[in-house]
């Protein structure tokens, strides 16, 4: 078991004959990423070929109607939603209905009432969702038998497996720091999203990989609105005996704009990137000015650990 | 997006929640005109979407015509706290008794909806919580459970409301909940919700909402005919309503660096460099915007943000930062070099490429041999150029100025 979800667990996709869907059924297909069927109501019944995206060698992916009989027929627990945000809630609400334990949530526009309302569900069935608005989760095998997971957007082939871990906000901002600690290499990758109300917190990932034998220090990337960084933070002081380095975007944001994400914006001064700063400094969490100063404080602070 | 006052009022009408009579207006004579409406003593209050306006000037009272037309060439001139006044309301002015405040809005950190509210009233939440932090009395909404007229008249009396008024607060609570609901908002406040009427006649006292707050979720335009009806809210200027209809995210930031890049983590941290280099060069160069085309980006995409960009004056020099994921760095290229053919007045463009395509992406740049083009390996070293040339190109202008 790798992070919230198993190595070479099978994956169906919502949304797979979709532009995005298709796009990235053939990325993740070709990352090695167990993709065992889709689900399309009105092509239930036949099959999408992606050319070379096994191992060299064709897929044929079967569409199913509805999530109950994607998972039935493939055995999948694990899902990525691709679907357009008008759709999204219904598509994550069949996804739990159908018992599938782990739903990363790609959809970037969904309102936050919809997804109040899956997240809420999701908590109460002890399910798993990562998003929406995120770049999804990555794995790297544990072994040389196994196979990573990659469900959602993440790039193939930045990083390999290591000791690290990194959970963020922010997709770009991601790809960036797995580039500068590519040599160190990562355990796992989460985008928990850029949405005001995400199914999987930067603190509930810090849990996460602080509960993984095989991480041993963990990236946190933050930027402004809310306070997830501090709630993350507030508990890493006293529950986290691996090192966390972080970095915030949006020290320079003007008060009251959306800065892209829809949860990025500082309101009635509340949500700063200097406001987090201060408070993750305060417990211990060093913050680097750029995502290159913040790759060299996760250097140092696992040679520590190592030391 | 916020909603002006009088638009706010609006949405809380078509709930039943009682607000004073109120008129909009543009104009001195419509301010006139509506005072005559209305009736003396009236309000005229200056529409911004910013606390405090009351301490800034912009809320009088008129007992007479002349008053109103003296309190209207007042405030419409008024920039209060960097915004513009965009109108007035004209409303009725009510004896108050006694202020609350009521507020429910998506709580980030529990995941649901939170019911704020004090019998403190009046001023800004932050304020009434440091000052009365034990008058605060709140209650969380489960998005999957229902707010209920039991709930909610528990949660009257906990504020404070007492004899009949329990009653009238419960039935506003639970309107403000389908206001919240039914119009996909993420934050209704009404600050204050006044007791009003005359002290000595108990039955002329009744709850009304004496101004209100509303921010509506923009992911929901798609439910809402894309909030068509309050089109007039939106402070977008030229550059962000162009950049709008072409799809792009893009925030005005007034300064000299163009910054343009992909995923909004990416362009965040790349204007935290600009204006980290900015200070160490001095000269005060800052970015010019935000700019994310997202994943994915077409060629097309990219020359549409360059040409944006550039059409700002202010712009000295652009830096182009792009983490290839989806995005190709090869189609940023060919945006780029599209852009730098269409446009008249190109400024320089500092580029930094990596991921996807980076190379096929920074080869063609160069095959391109522009003199406009300078290119980097790091986002440090091309926020440092970026800001270097604007600082040089400023520092020209004013030469040529003297």
């Amino acid at each position: 078991m790798t992070l919230f979800v198993e190595d070479g667990a099978p994956v169906i996709v919502q949304g797979m004959t979709g532009h995005q869907g298709m796009t990235h059924t053939a990325r993740m297909l070709k990352a090695g990423t167990n993709i065992v069927g889709g689900v399309n109501p009105r092509k239930a019944g036949t099959s999408v070929t992606y050319p070379n995206a096994k191992n060299g060698k064709d897929a044929v992916i079967p569409v199913y109607a509805t999530c109950s009989e994607a998972s039935k027929a493939t055995g999948a627990h694990a899902s990525v939603i691709f679907v357009p945000p008008r759709f999204a809630k219904d598509a994550v609400v069949e996804a739990i209905q159908a018992g599938i334990s782990t739903i990363v949530v790609i959809t970037e526009g969904i309102p936050v009432a919809d997804s109040a309302y899956f997240v809420e569900l999701a908590l109460r069935k002890g399910v798993r969702i990562i998003g929406p608005n995120c770049p999804g989760l990555i794995t790297l095998p544990s072994s040389e038998q196994s196979k990573g997971v990659n469900m959602g957007i993440i790039p193939d082939g930045i990083v390999k497996r290591g000791p690290l871990g990194l959970v963020s906000k922010s997709g770009t901002l991601t790809y960036q720091l797995m580039g500068e600690l590519s040599d160190i290499g990562f355990t796992a990758c989460v985008g928990v999203g850029g949405d005001p109300i995400v199914g999987t917190t930067l603190q509930e990932s810090l849990e996460a990989f602080e509960a993984d034998e095989a991480t041993k220090g963990v990236v946190m990337i933050g930027e402004i609105g809310g306070s997830a960084e501090q709630d993350a933070a507030q508990w890493a002081s006293t529950h986290m005996t691996k090192p966390v380095v972080a970095y915030i975007a949006g020290f320079t944001a003007p008060e009251g704009k959306q800065m892209g994400h829809a949860g990025a914006i500082v309101s009635g001064g509340k949500g700063t990137a200097q406001d987090k700063k201060v408070a993750l400094e305060a417990v211990g969490i060093p913050v680097g000015k750029t995502p290159r100063q913040t790759a060299e404080l996760m250097r140092k602070a696992l040679q520590s650990v190592a030391a | 997006m916020d909603l002006y006052e009088y638009q706010a009022r609006q949405l809380l009408d078509e709930q039943g929640i009682a607000t004073p009579n109120g008129i909009f207006a543009r104009d001195v004579d419509e301010v006139a005109q509506a005072a005559d409406t209305i009736g003396y003593p009236c309000v005229i209050k200056a529409q911004v979407k910013i606390g405090h306006r009351g301490q800034a000037g912009g809320v009088k009272i008129a007992h007479t015509r002349e008053e109103a037309v003296a309190a209207a060439n007042a405030i419409f001139p008024m920039v209060i706290h960097g915004h513009k006044v965009r109108g007035v309301l004209v409303a009725e002015a009510k004896n108050v008794i006694h202020e609350y405040y009521v507020s429910i809005s998506v709580d980030r950190t529990s995941r649901d909806f939170d019911v704020l509210a004090t019998a403190n009233g009046g001023t800004e939440v932050e304020e009434i919580a440091k000052a009365h932090p034990e008058s605060v009395k709140r209650l969380h909404i489960n998005a999957l459970d229902t707010f209920d007229l039991d709930a909610a008249t528990e949660m009257a009396k906990n504020i404070g409301f007492y004899h009949a008024d329990v009653d009238q607060a419960a039935r506003i609570l639970l309107n403000m909940w389908q206001c919240f609901k039914a119009n996909d908002a993420t934050l209704v406040e009404i600050n204050p919700l006044a007791k009003i009427g005359d002290p000595d006649d108990e039955s002329s006292k009744s709850l009304c909402a004496l101004d209100a707050k509303i921010s509506l979720d923009d992911n929901a335009a798609f439910r809402h005919d894309g909030w068509k009806r309050f089109a007039g809210a939106s402070q977008l200027d030229p550059y962000e309503q162009r950049a709008k209809e072409l799809g792009l995210h893009y925030v005005h930031l007034q300064g000299q660096v163009g910054v343009i890049g992909n995923g909004a983590g990416l362009v965040m941290s790349s204007l935290d460099a600009v204006s980290g280099a900015g200070e160490e060069q001095g000269m005060g160069i800052k970015p010019a915007n935000f700019l994310d085309i997202g994943g994915g980006a077409s060629s097309e995409v990219m020359r549409n943000s360059l040409e944006i960009v550039l059409s700002d004056p202010q712009v000295k020099s652009v830096f182009v930062n792009v983490y290839g994921g989806i995005t190709s760095c090869e189609q940023v290229a060919a945006g780029i070099l599209g852009a730098l053919q269409a446009i008249e007045t190109v400024k320089p463009i500092v580029v930094r490429f990596d991921g996807n395509a980076a190379q096929e992406g920074l080869r063609m740049l160069s095959d391109a041999n522009d003199p406009h083009l300078h290119v980097f390996d790091t986002m440090e070293e091309a926020a440092q150029q970026a800001a270097h040339i604007a600082a040089l190109a400023q520092a020209a202008d004013k030469e040529t100025n003297k």
